[in-house]
């Protein structure tokens, strides 16, 4: 078969199906599928933006949460001005950290500072004692 | 609602059918179909579509293309940008069905026209051309069949297909190949 043959078949292919197609049939049915989608469209946009919005408050609300249970997290007490109090520690006396445990103390309003053993008064520790509560706060 | 398009003696381009399609006008759209959903069905057969399912499948090719329509740059005609559009949709077709490679031979893709016997030789040659439309792959296929069924030109095809002429003609060329292996001496 030569390419001239093939061609002269191909022309012939679907020539029937085509003949017995109703145009006008199928045109009426596509300009009223065209009539209807953009009502889909709508919808579709519409449940689009509603899944984008439930996606975005399930994030920003699970980084919360996560960020509220990862410890270390103090709600109130700057990590930096904890670091900026521990940073000195060394060069203060027993009288100025008793100090400096006082207004931390009033800072954390005392729910986070671990004590070395309840009750203990804060006169009765010496210095290294007072060091290390200052510094238990930094984790 | 757009104002439809003023309808003259001379039937107006596929260009201000579209236009006019874009301003609203349902009437041009139905234009379009009628000028071309006849090759269209025509080129869908030929590329492996089962007659019952055509005319569903020209309808799904128009609609893409209408929705689609503002992303035809021109840079070749509607009718050829629309059989590439049905060549999709027979793609999709084909995987949702589970048939792209066990499409049933369809005997409603010949022609039944003409003489019987000369017709009964040709719907057996038909049959083999068919068959081995279905086993090139389908830019081989498409290309052939938009060049031999449809007529058009290698510059033209490869606007449609977007790659080059040079390369729409290999893929001709190795289609007629193949297909004359396949087909073999009719």
């Amino acid at each position: 078969m030569n390419e001239d043959r093939l061609n002269q078949l191909a022309r012939r292919l679907g020539a029937d199906v085509a003949e017995r197609l109703d145009v006008e049939a199928t045109a009426r049915k596509v300009v009223q599928r065209l009539r209807e989608q953009p009502a889909r469209r709508a919808i579709w946009i519409q449940q689009t933006w509603v899944r984008i919005a439930a996606t975005v408050v399930i994030l920003v609300g699970g980084a919360v949460v996560a960020s509220r249970l990862t410890p270390g997290h103090r709600p109130g007490v700057s990590p930096a001005r904890a670091h900026l109090v521990a940073d000195d520690l060394s060069d203060l006396s027993a009288d100025e950290l008793r100090e400096v445990l006082t207004s931390f103390d009033a800072i954390v309003a005392g729910d986070s500072v671990v004590m070395p053993e309840s009750g203990t008064d804060l006169n009765e520790l010496d210095t290294q004692q007072l060091r290390a509560l200052l510094r238990s706060p930094e984790g | 609602m757009a104002q439809p398009l003023a309808r003259t003696e001379t039937a107006p381009p596929d260009s201000a059918l579209i236009a006019a399609w874009q301003a609203g006008d349902e009437q041009a759209a139905a234009e379009l179909v009628g000028r071309h959903a006849r090759p269209l069905a025509r080129f869908l057969a030929g590329a492996g579509a089962p007659q019952a399912d055509v005319d569903d499948l020209v309808q799904e090719t128009f609609i893409r293309a209408f929705r689609s329509v503002n992303r035809f740059r021109g840079r070749c005609q509607f009718r050829t940008w629309l059989l590439t559009i049905g060549g999709n949709v027979l793609k999709d077709f084909g995987r949702r069905a589970g048939r792209r490679k066990v499409m049933p031979l369809d005997e409603g893709v010949r022609d039944g026209r003409g003489d019987p016997h000369a017709h009964a030789e040709a719907s057996e040659a038909e049959a083999l051309l068919l068959a081995g439309l279905k086993q090139l792959p389908r830019l081989q296929r498409e290309v052939f069949l938009l060049r031999a069924q449809q007529g058009l030109e290698y510059d033209e095809i490869a606007a449609a297909l977007a790659t080059t002429s040079g390369a729409a003609r290999v893929h001709y060329h190795h289609a007629v190949r193949r297909l004359k292996e396949i087909v073999g001496d009719e």
